[in-house]
Order: C-alpha cells, then structure tokens, then sequence
C-alpha cells in the first residue's frame, strides 16, 4: 500500500456524471495535473448517492471521500438531484464524526462541467489534506475487531 | 313689504363720482329722517354721459344733470320735501339754453327707442325684484308654460332679429340649427367680450339690466334644448361681473336658474367666465377656445358652432344685446319687433355715439334711422365752429362714412355696403380736425396689438400696412405706398382667418375710398390738412386776416406766438409743437394749417410768417419733404 | 363612405366625402403650396397660402384648401390671378420676415418675388410661426413643450419661459415638421442618443435589408408613442401614432405585446450567438474618449449604405478621414482578466475587409496592427494578399494603446516585431477588432437547457471531436458562435449540421430512452409514497390497488435520486445498482492486491 514506505491516501471520489464527472474528464483530456490518489466512482447525480456509500468506501480502506455534483441552484440535469445532497451531505458529516472519522477526510461540494482546473486543484488539495491526516485504517480497526 | 316709497332718486350711472353723490345723498336724507319715505337707488348707465352724473326723481320725473356732491342739500331741500324744481341744476339744451326739466322731454331721449336699454338708468340692476316689477321673467313664464321650444324658434325667426355683435346672422336660424344638431350636451353662450375701444353697450347692459340678459339666456337655452349656459366677460369690466353674478344668484334663489325651473321640468344654469380682455376672444372661435381654457386663437369656421363649438359639442353663441332683445320679443309678439327697423334688419340697436358730438353717450334707435340723424338730432351735432367729416362706425375693423354719405339709414346692408359694417356698434364722429390717415394709422396700431397672431395676412398683414401708413403720417412715404398698401389690404382681407382680420383692413380700405385725394396728399405733397400729422404740418398766421387780438397768444402752451396788439401775431416755428391750440381758438380764420415743408426754420427768428397765403401744397408738389 | 364629386380647375374628381379640399388635390397630384399643413396633423390654417377659389351656390370665395371640407358640387381653382394675388403678397410677407431661407425664397420666386417688399428686421430670422412645431409637440408627442408666447407682432415659439425645460423629450419631432429648419436639436450628454453613438435610427424600419418577413418593427426606444407613455407610466398612452394614421394599410397595432409561447418540440437548436465585448475594459485603447475611436461593428454601420452617413466612410466631423488605423486582438488572445484568451477568429478577415472598403472608399492610409494574421479559410489567403497589394501597411505586433491628442487627431502605438522597433502613427480614425464573448445571459441559458459551459464561457458540444453539436440533454442542439467563435461558412455548416441531428431525431419516430431507469421491487415496497415527492420528473406513482409505488421508465431519467431514498431499499436504479457501486468501491481496493499478488 506504501511506496517506499511513503505513506499515499485513497480518496474516493463520488462525482454526477454531468458536471464534476464531465471536469474530471476534461481535466484528463486537457491534460492537467492530478495527483494519482483519487478514484473516481461515477454516478449519474449526486442525489444518487446513499450515505451507506461513504461509509462503504472508508470501510474499504479509504483515507478520504469526495462528493462533487453540479452547482447549485439550476445546474443539476435532474433539475433538483444537487439539492438532495445538499440535504444529506451535512448529516453525513455528523455521522462521520460520530464514528471518529476526521471531517478533513470527508469533502463535498460542486464544480461544473466547465471547471476542471478547479477539479484538478480540489484533487491536488485534498490529497494533501488527508495525507497530513495520515491513514485511516478503518479497515484494519474493523479486521481487528472481527478477530 | 317694507320698502314702499315716497320717491325714489334714480342715480346714474356708479362711475365718475357717482359713489361720493350717493353717499352725500343718503347722509342728507338719513339726517332729515326721510330714510324711510325716501329711497337712493343706484341705476346702471341712462345713456346721457355728457352730462353725468343725473339724477331722475320718481315720481315727478325731474331730471337733475351734472349734480355734484355740494348740490346735494339744496337739492334734498327744494325737491325731496318742498317738492319744487332746482332751476339750477336743469339740463340745459345747447341750442337755445332753453331749461329742461322733465325726463321725458329730453331731445337726447325723445328720437331714440330703447327697448334693449329700456331698464338702464331706471331700475336697480341689483334687485331681482325691480327687474320682475317692470315685467321681468314674464317672457319666461309665458315660454315654459305656454310654448314649445320651436314655437319659441318660430316666433324668434319671425321677429327677424339678428346677432347684434356685428355679423347680422339671424338669431332664430342660429338657434334652430343648434337644436337640430345632435348631441346631449349643448350650450348657450352670451357673448360680453366688448373690446372695442369706445364702445360700451355691452357692458351697459350687463352693468344695467343683467336679469334681461340672464332670461334671453334662458328662454334660450329652452329654444335649443341647452343646460348649460356661460357668460363671458371681460375682467375689465368688474361692476359687469359683480352684477351678474348677483343677478344669476337671485335668480337661482327664486328658482329662474337651476333644477326644474318655475316647475316647467327645464333645468339651466349659468357660469360667468371672465376673460383676460383680449379684442379677439370677441371672435366666437376664438372665445370657445378661450372658454375651454385655451388661448383665445380663432379657428377655420367651416363646421358651424352650432354643430361643434365650446368642448365640440353644438354650442349657440349671442351677444348679450341680443338675447336682451329676447323677452321683449316674446312679450310683445315678433309682429311687433318686426314693425319696428328696415326690411332687412328688425328691432332696434344700441350705439356708443362718441367723437365730435354735443351729447355723445349710449343711445339706442330702430334700425333705419340715418346717420345725420343720429349725429345731429341725437348727438346734437359737432361742437362749435366744426363740421362733421366722417362717421366711423363698427369699432376699430369697422370703416369710415363720410359727411356726405350721411343720409344712408343705419342697418347691417347699407352700413356694408358703405364699406363700414355695423359692428358691436361703436360710433365715432369724426370732424374736419380728423386726419383720416391718422385715423387708419390709429385703429391698426390698435389692430396690430389685438392681432393674436395665427395667421400670417392678419399678423404680418397689418404690421405691414401699419409700417406705410406711419411713413405716411411723418413724410416718408414713397410713391406708389398707395398702392401697395392698397393689395395688401385687400389680400388681408381676404385671406385672413377670423373676422379680426377680414375686417382690418376695413379703416383702410373705406378711408382710401373716400379720402384717397387725402392720402395721395400726404405722401406727394407731405401735406396734412387737418394738421393731425404733426410731423407734416405747420401753422402759420395769415396776416390779412389777423386783427392782433391776442387770443391766440394765450393759448399757446409754447409761449411761441408774439405780436403787438391788433397787429398781425407770429409763429415761432422753432418752438412750436403743433397742438393745434391757436387754431381751434382763433375766430377769424387767421391761422392755417401748411406743409411743413413750406415754412423755413431760418431768417427772420424762425417766423414763417410770410408763407404764401394759398394752400401751398400745389405750388411745391413735394419737393422737398418737411423734415426736421 | 358616401361618393362625392367635386370641381377642381375644370376637372371632375369622384372622391370620398369627409375629406378637406386639399386632401383631395394632394391625391389628385393638383399642386397646392403649403407652410403650415402637414398629413398627420390638424389643419392649423395659419399660412393661407392655400388659399383657393371655392364656388359653392354659385358664389366663388376664397378659402384656404386646408381648412374646406370637399363638399358635393364644390367648384374648385387653384390657381385664378386672385388666387396668385393673394398667394404673392403673402410670399412678400413671408420673404420680408424670413429673407434667408431657401425654402422661402424658392416659393417666393415662384410668385416672382425675389426681394423682401417690406424692411427686414431680422435678417436671421427663420421662423414663419406656422405652428407645425407647436402642434406635433402637443398634439402628437404630448410633450407639451414647444407654443406659442405673446401676441400679435410679437408672438415667438418656444419652450415655457424660453427656458430649457426637462419636459423636452429631445424627440426631434420638432426639427422633422419644421418647413424653414429654424429648430435644432442640441444632442446633450445623457441623452436618449448617446447610447446610440452612430446617430439614431428612425424609430420605425426594416431590421436588416435580409429580414424575413421583411416588415418593419417599432424600436420602442426612440418611438416618441412609448417614451411617452413610459415616461408618464402610462398616463400619456395616446401620443404620436402618426405611422398609424399614414399606413393605408393600416397594419399598424400599437397594442402589440411581446408573447409567450408554449411549444411542444422534439429537438431545440440552441443558437444564441455572440456579444461585442465591451472594448471600454481595456482603458489603454481610450475607447469611449473620442467619437473616431470605434469598434469593428460601428464600422459597418458606418460603411452601411442605409447607414448614418448615407455609406461614406467620415470621422465624427463629418469629414473623410486620410489616416485610418485597424487593431486586432482587441479583448482575443490576451491574457488580461478583463480581456479574452482565445482567438475570436473573425476579427483578422473583417479587418482586412474593412481596410479594403477605408481603400476603395476615401483612399485613406491604412495601418493594420495585427499580431498574426489568421486567413485559415478557403480564399482567405487570397484576399489578405489582395489588400496587401492595396497598399495597407500592415504592422506586425500588437497595437499598444491609442492616445487622443489635444488636437483630436489620434496616436496609436505599438510595436513593430518584425522591426523590433516601437512605431507610432497619427490616424484619424482607429477602429478597434473587438473580441466576441458569449452572451451576457448565457449562463441563464445554460441552465435551462442542462448545458454545461466550457471554461471561455461558451457552450460545451458533448465531445470535441465526435459529438460538435450535441449536448449532454438529449435533443439539445448547439449551433453557430453559440458553441464558439465561428465565421459565415462555419457558422452556416456548424447550423446544417445541428439541424440534421435535430431532424434525424424528429424523424426516427421513436425514441430510445436510456436503460438506465429505476425499478421498484414490489415486495418491499412499504407504500411510503417518499419516493413521490422526491422524483422531479414525476415519474412515479402510487398504484393504490396494488399499494406500492411503481415507476413510468419512460418518464423515469435514471439520476437515482429514489433509489438513495428509499428507505425500504425496494428501488434499485438500473446499471447504477447498490450491488454494482458497493463492487466498484470493494473493488478499487481490491486492484493492489491483485497486482502485489
């Protein structure tokens, strides 16, 4: 998991396919600089997310999850789905922190389609904000634990 | 009621110093204790201004004139309760000095025929009461209970009567035509803008005998169907407006204006509208326009008021002298209105009859009657020593008659035909001290004022003739002015909008008619010979005649006449102003009026005695024009 | 209408009643002279140079023609030698008050009047106090600014007082009626025109010559109608209309209003276009500082035929101008945060164009400051080399700031690369290739549409390459500079090509929806109708028999809003299932495993 022992985040990412996943994207075709920590899992809108997913990734082994749709107030293609995470996402933290996870490791927010250096720049920030946190290890508490 | 009188004291009219008179007259009977047998009753005009103020005792018909405050106790004395006659303050006739002592034998009083003026100087014009005592609002009575609207037409028409305020159009026509018009909304105008200078008929009237106006207004508005009615007056004529306003407020309290008049089912009611004075809100376009709130500018006439006038709506406009012919004629029956003036024009009609007269005043005469009669048997004839020239009639767009032409009758066609109209009846007589150039040049400065403007001929027309006619009247007129001035006028006349500049030109075009020798005189010889031109003119002393008896060397204001007793006098031309003073004084004929140009500043102290005798105009055919 | 028919010199004309004797000689090509008529206003009367002989009942008058209603059985002359007296003297007149004005003295000689009969007062005068001014002000417009003062002789035009009044809505209605030009329209600053820098277009007229359908609209800018009623909110809502009363189609409805419409359609083609940037952003080109300083695109109103100056190419003096200068990239291609930094790929060909026309239309020097010249299209190489052998000086380096110089006369400076050498030149005109830049409102747009923008604010295709109309909402077109800066020929195959997308998509009859719907699995469905709120498509329903909810896939768009809200877990978003994101998340932790092992 380490390189030469240099401790490198996992971060999850959760992106809307029509605004965040589309910066991603043209972050990638445009050729800017990403750190390599950041996965990207697509879904179609952000409301689309259930909160199990956050607790599924840090379950994994995930140092950092990140939740990006579209602007609010009119940007979501499903006119509305951005307002949902909206709802949620602030109960997420709550939930997060209650479970001891760091609320540095948990980022959601909106960048349209027409953003990706400012994906690019969230990527690069965020990577280095969980990897002063350091690991996790959710995993292993939880291995730990069943043994 | 309480006011049963011994005798009333008619005072008229409340201008002058008639208010201090009345005053003097209540204080002397108030501290006799007549107050309660004596009544003072302020009347309107009686007509006979030049000798005003006059008072008429009732019963006994005497006729005091030129009463001053300080005869007032004397006369309190002998009349009011010995009952004798104050010889001295009887109007005395200028002929003959014969004493007059009784109304109704005044010369003045006997030729005319007053029907319009009938209550003027006779009644209160304050009291409701007085008006319906000498049968007032009976007219009215007789048209809602007993007529129909168009009787009512049929009876005016028959009567012959037309609109006093100059053009003639026959009333009866013009009311039924705003009865045919359609329309829910119409209304009855009297027309008291009177700007003519001189003329105040109307304001007489309203001043008067308001209530005569107000039921004409009524019997009026019944004819055409109207529920509305306005009065406009010019704010220049204040006891007019305080009058009427008085009169229309009694009648509304006696219900004659308002809702449901004398329970007839007719409602009316009238406002006054009191206008800024300017001569064209005379003009009955331009006074709609001017009631509407506008500015008083005339507008093409080619829709009759009748059918779109004051707010659009068909509105029937009279003088006021007209509609106080109206319950006259109800009363009395349109045969008998009808008997009275020419084939053509019916009725009487007032004058102002001022200028050159002995008794100049406010008469009223039937139609047809003729000019010298007017002049000479009402008006007395000129002053000593003058002759009659001319007689202006029909206010300033009205023209000039001259002394020969007297003897045409006075009716809308004749006067026309003479190039005069009849106008609002204004009546200058003018005598041989007129300059008829001048006279022209008078009116048109007038006319130029009261031009409102709109239209080109009559704004810049008139500028234009009024420019010539000066050049006239101080020399520096060019051959052929005459007729330029001539085309101008008559384009003027024609081609202007409303009736103030069709008949600008009128004093123009008469005057040249009659007089053009006088104005060909004045621009070729520089030669005015009525001396009104002062620039042209210069009076000399014609030594054959003079007998040195220093008359005139008293008058003259200049101190500029000197000579030894009965010998020839001179005059100092370098000093004199051209007042005309000496001239009138002299008895002998001595003076006579020469083209400036034919006396010398120089030699001899300025005198110009020495002059040729005769009129030098023929002996220097404008050579040199006087010029100082 | 009831016909009647009326006299006019000799000649039987039929007409219809209601009309004045004028009216039916101005129809009828008989010549009248006139100062004080015009169509749209009342007949005033106040010139009578009108003045006919009317004969009715058999006894001719004078009348003036304006004024008369056309009666049945009028016998009409215009021109009997009463009638030319008249109208002579009046021109005498009307010559002695106005000596100087052409007009005047044009229908004075007509008369043979050539010098004023009467002593001239004012030699400058120029009004003849026909009213036409006073009568549009009140009458028309409503402004009730311009009347009559004073009477007779003295009467004068003018505002209340003869003050500048701020009742004057500067429409200029005035100086159009006015037959001798003795009123002038001060242009002020703040005035209706100053946002119009190129002079103000009538307030009636054809968009462009290429409208379709070529029917003119009002600009209710300059419609003295709606300014008014603007002004007064509304109080003064019959003013002017005088287009109203000459159209004899009468196809003019001021009631017009602008409307919504609710259209059902299958494919929208989203074609918003362009805007100018704003070239006072970049304050070194003194945009704005003098009137010869102008964006690309004044310049084509100015070199316009139907324009301010009739085509001719003249500096705001009026005068042509000798040295012209052209700077491109003004806003492209600059780093500038006010500025832009793409290539507005227009601006290199309509500057050439324009050197061409400054050329061939005044022979003017011509400086082009330019920093690459892009002639990419076909042909374009051509025409650069064609102006080039015109004689334009091309300048190669960007153009580094315009100054106004006291005189007026303008320095633009830049440098010259190819020199290496700062250069500047004296022009008297600069015309500034101004970048284009999305619209301001298209952010607005976006949104409703579900598009999403590139970073330069324009619209973003759904791929560069493969998908250059299409956008990320079905059926959503993009067609023309909406997507970017894009000349005719591109504009025109970018539009073709949208058109046929959105034509194969209308023709194909059926539409493929994508399988990416969401499923309610009825067994555990509580019936808790939260599902029902949360779709924004409306897409599920409550099946009250059967008391589970259940979805219309072909309302149903797949975002999964219902699937995460569940509370029962029955919806399960197809392709985008919890099993399927749970195994992408077990599996991105999975992979170095599997690589380690």
């Amino acid at each position: 998991m380490s390189n030469n022992g240099k401790f490198e985040p996992r971060i999850v990412a959760f992106l809307c396919n029509w605004c965040t996943y589309t910066a991603a994207d043209t972050a990638g075709v445009s050729r800017m600089k990403q750190p390599p920590n950041v996965d990207i899992i697509r879904v179609m809108c952000t409301g689309r997310i259930d909160p199990v997913f956050v607790l599924k990734a840090f379950a994994e082994g995930a140092d950092g999850v990140i939740i990006s749709g579209c602007h609010p107030p009119g940007d979501c293609h499903y006119t509305n789905g951005n307002y949902k995470t909206f709802r949620r996402m602030p109960l997420v933290e709550m939930l997060l922190q209650q479970y001891g996870i760091e609320p540095g490791r948990f980022h959601w927010g909106w960048i349209s389609g027409a953003e990706a250096p400012k994906w690019a720049e969230l990527t690069r920030e965020f990577t280095e904000q969980v990897r002063k946190l350091g690991p996790l290890n959710w995993k292993k508490q939880f291995a730990s634990k069943e043994d | 009621m309480a006011d049963l009188h011994r005798a009333d004291v008619l005072v008229s009219c409340r201008h002058g110093r008639t208010p201090e008179l009345v005053t003097a007259l209540r204080d002397e009977i108030e501290r006799r204790g007549l107050a309660e047998e004596i009544r003072v009753v302020e009347t309107g005009c009686s007509g006979f201004c030049s000798v005003g103020p006059v008072i008429t005792v009732r019963p006994e018909g005497h006729f005091y004139a030129s009463v001053q405050p300080a005869d007032v106790p004397e006369l309190v004395e002998e009349t009011l309760v010995k009952g004798r006659f104050v010889q001295r303050l009887a109007y005395k006739e200028a002929a003959g000095r014969k004493a007059i002592t009784r109304y109704e034998d005044l010369p003045f009083y006997a030729k005319q025929m007053r029907i319009v003026l009938r209550n003027c100087g006779m009644i209160d014009p304050r009291s409701i009461d007085e008006y319906i005592a000498v049968g007032g609002y009976e007219a009215l009575g007789k048209v809602l209970t007993s007529m129909t609207p168009d009787e009512v037409i049929a009876e005016i028409k028959k009567s012959g009567l037309r609109g006093r305020g100059g053009a003639g159009f026959h009333a009866g026509r013009k009311w039924e035509a705003t009865r045919r018009a359609k329309g829910d909304i119409k209304y009855v105008i009297a027309n008291g803008d009177e700007g003519d200078p001189g003329a105040f008929m109307d304001r007489a009237l309203m001043e008067g005998d308001p209530h005569a106006i107000i039921e004409g207004m009524i019997i009026a508005s019944y004819a055409v169907g109207s529920h509305q009615g306005y009065i406009y007056v010019r704010d220049e004529y204040p006891l007019a407006v305080e009058n009427l306003t008085l009169a229309i407020q009694a009648a509304r309290e006696y219900g004659l204006l308002g809702e449901d008049i004398l329970g007839s089912g007719h409602s009316f009611d009238i406002r006054i509208v009191r206008g800024a004075g300017a001569f064209v809100c005379g003009e009955s376009s331009a006074l709609m326009q001017s009631l509407e709130g506008k500015v008083g500018e005339p507008r093409a006439k080619h829709v009759h008021a009748t059918d779109r006038g004051l707010f659009d709506r068909p509105s029937c406009l009279n003088n006021v002298e007209t509609l106080a012919n109206v319950p006259q004629i109800i009363l009395n029956g349109a045969d008998w209105f009808a008997s009275i003036g020419t084939e053509r024009s019916k009725g009487t009609k007032a004058f102002c009859l001022v200028g050159k007269v002995r008794n100049p005043g406010l008469i009223e005469v039937p139609m047809g009657m003729t000019l010298k009669q007017i002049v000479n048997d009402i008006g007395g004839g000129p002053p000593k020593f003058r002759k009659v020239k001319a007689v202006q009639t029909g206010g300033p767009s009205g023209g000039c008659i001259p002394a020969s032409m007297l003897d045409i009758p006075v009716d809308y066609e004749s006067l026309t035909e003479a190039g005069s109209m009849m106008g609002s009846g204004g009546m200058i007589v003018l005598d041989d001290r007129t300059c008829m150039v001048d006279i022209s040049r008078y009116f048109l400065e007038f006319l130029k004022e009261e031009s409102c403007g709109k239209c080109a001929p009559c704004r810049e027309g008139i500028k234009r003739m009024l420019e010539i006619l000066v050049a006239m009247t101080n020399g520096t007129a060019k051959a052929g002015d005459l007729e330029r001035l001539e085309t101008l006028a008559k384009t003027v006349q024609t081609a202007s909008l409303c009736g103030l500049g069709k008949s600008a030109p009128n004093p123009v075009l008469s005057t040249i008619r009659y007089f053009r020798e006088e104005y060909e005189q004045h621009i070729k010889d520089g030669y005015c010979a009525s001396g009104a031109c002062r620039e042209l003119t210069a009076y000399v002393i014609v030594d054959e005649k003079c007998k040195g008896c220093g008359l005139c060397i008293k008058v003259c204001p200049q101190e500029g006449i000197s000579g030894e007793q009965k010998q020839p006098h001179y005059i100092d031309q370098a000093v004199c102003i051209k007042c005309g003073a000496c001239y009138d004084v002299c008895r002998l004929d001595a003076i006579k009026i020469v083209p400036k140009a034919a006396v010398s500043l120089g030699g001899n102290g300025g005198n110009g005695h020495g002059t040729p005798a005769a009129t030098p105009a023929k002996d220097k055919p404008g050579a040199a024009k006087g010029k100082a | 209408m009831a016909k009647i028919t009326i006299t006019i010199d000799g000649k039987p004309i039929q007409t219809e009643e209601g009309q004045t004797i004028l009216e039916v000689c101005r129809k009828n090509n008989i010549y009248i002279p006139t100062l004080c008529y015009h169509p749209v206003l009342e007949p005033y009367g106040a010139c009578r140079l009108c003045t006919v002989e009317v004969t009715r009942h058999g006894w001719p008058s004078l009348h003036t023609a304006c004024t008369h209603p056309a009666w049945d059985g009028l016998v009409v002359r215009t021109n009997t030698a009463e009638v030319r007296a008249v109208r002579k003297t009046l021109m005498e007149l009307f010559l002695s008050r106005t000596p100087n004005v052409p007009l005047i003295q044009e229908m004075a000689a007509e008369y043979g009047v050539t010098e004023p009969s009467y002593p001239v007062e004012d030699p400058n005068e120029k009004c003849i106090l026909c009213g036409l001014c006073v009568r549009v002000c009140n009458d028309m417009v409503k402004a009730h600014v311009l009347n009559f003062s004073s009477r007779g002789v003295d009467r004068k035009v003018g505002p209340p007082f003869m003050e500048k009044t701020r009742e004057c809505i500067g429409c200029g209605a005035c100086t159009i009626v006015c037959p001798t030009g003795a009123i002038e329209i001060v242009l002020q600053k703040n005035a209706i025109y100053a946002a119009k820098p190129l002079g103000p277009t009538a307030a009636i007229y054809v968009p462009s010559l290429q409208a379709v359908p070529r029917v003119p609209v009002i600009d209710t800018d300059s419609c003295i109608r709606f300014r008014q009623r603007d002004r007064s909110n509304g109080e003064i809502e019959d003013a002017c209309g005088a287009c109203q009363m000459l159209c004899e189609a009468n196809a003019i409805d001021f009631t017009q209003q602008d409307e919504i419409l609710e259209l059902n359609v299958g494919a929208i083609v989203v074609a918003t276009g362009f805007q100018m940037w704003d070239s006072t952003k970049l304050s070194q080109y003194s945009y704005g500082k003098s009137p010869n300083i102008i964006t690309a695109l004044e310049f084509e109103r100015l070199s316009n035929a139907a324009g301010p100056t009739g085509g001719q190419i003249l500096t705001a003096d009026g005068v042509k101008p000798e040295r012209v200068a052209i700077i491109h990239c003004v806003g492209s291609r600059d780093k500038n945060p006010n500025a832009h930094e793409y290539c507005s790929r227009i601006c290199c060909m309509y500057s050439l164009k324009q050197a061409h026309l400054v050329r061939d239309k005044t022979h003017a020097e011509v400086y082009e400051f330019y920093m690459d010249m892009r002639a990419f299209g076909k042909g374009y190489e051509e025409f650069y080399e064609r102006v080039q052998e015109e004689g334009v000086v091309m300048v190669r380096g960007r153009g580094a700031e315009v100054q106004v110089l006291p005189s007026g006369k303008l320095r633009v400076t830049g440098e010259d690369a190819n020199l290496g050498k700062l250069v500047a030149v004296d022009v008297d005109m600069v015309v500034l290739s101004s970048a284009i830049e999305p619209p301001a409102d298209a952010q607005k747009i976006a949104q409703l549409f579900g598009l999403s923008r590139t970073p330069d604010g324009w619209f973003a295709e759904a791929h560069p390459k493969l998908k250059p109309v299409e956008t990320n909402t079905d059926g959503v077109f993009l067609a023309g500079a909406a997507q970017g800066p894009k000349d005719v020929p591109d504009t025109v195959a970018h539009a073709g090509a949208a058109a046929s997308m959105a034509v194969a998509l209308l023709n194909r009859g059926e539409v493929t929806i994508s399988p990416q719907v969401a499923v309610v699995d009825e067994k555990f469905c509580s019936a808790c109708k939260t599902c029902l709120n949360i779709c924004p498509y409306a897409a599920i329903s409550f099946i009250v028999e059967d008391n589970v909810a259940r979805v219309n896939e072909a309302l149903c768009k797949g975002c999964g809003t219902c699937v995460a809200t569940c509370p029962a877990g029955a919806i399960t978003g197809k392709h985008f299932t919890d099993d399927q994101i749970m195994a992408q998340i077990e599996g991105l932790f999975r992979v170095p495993e599997l690589v380690e092992a």
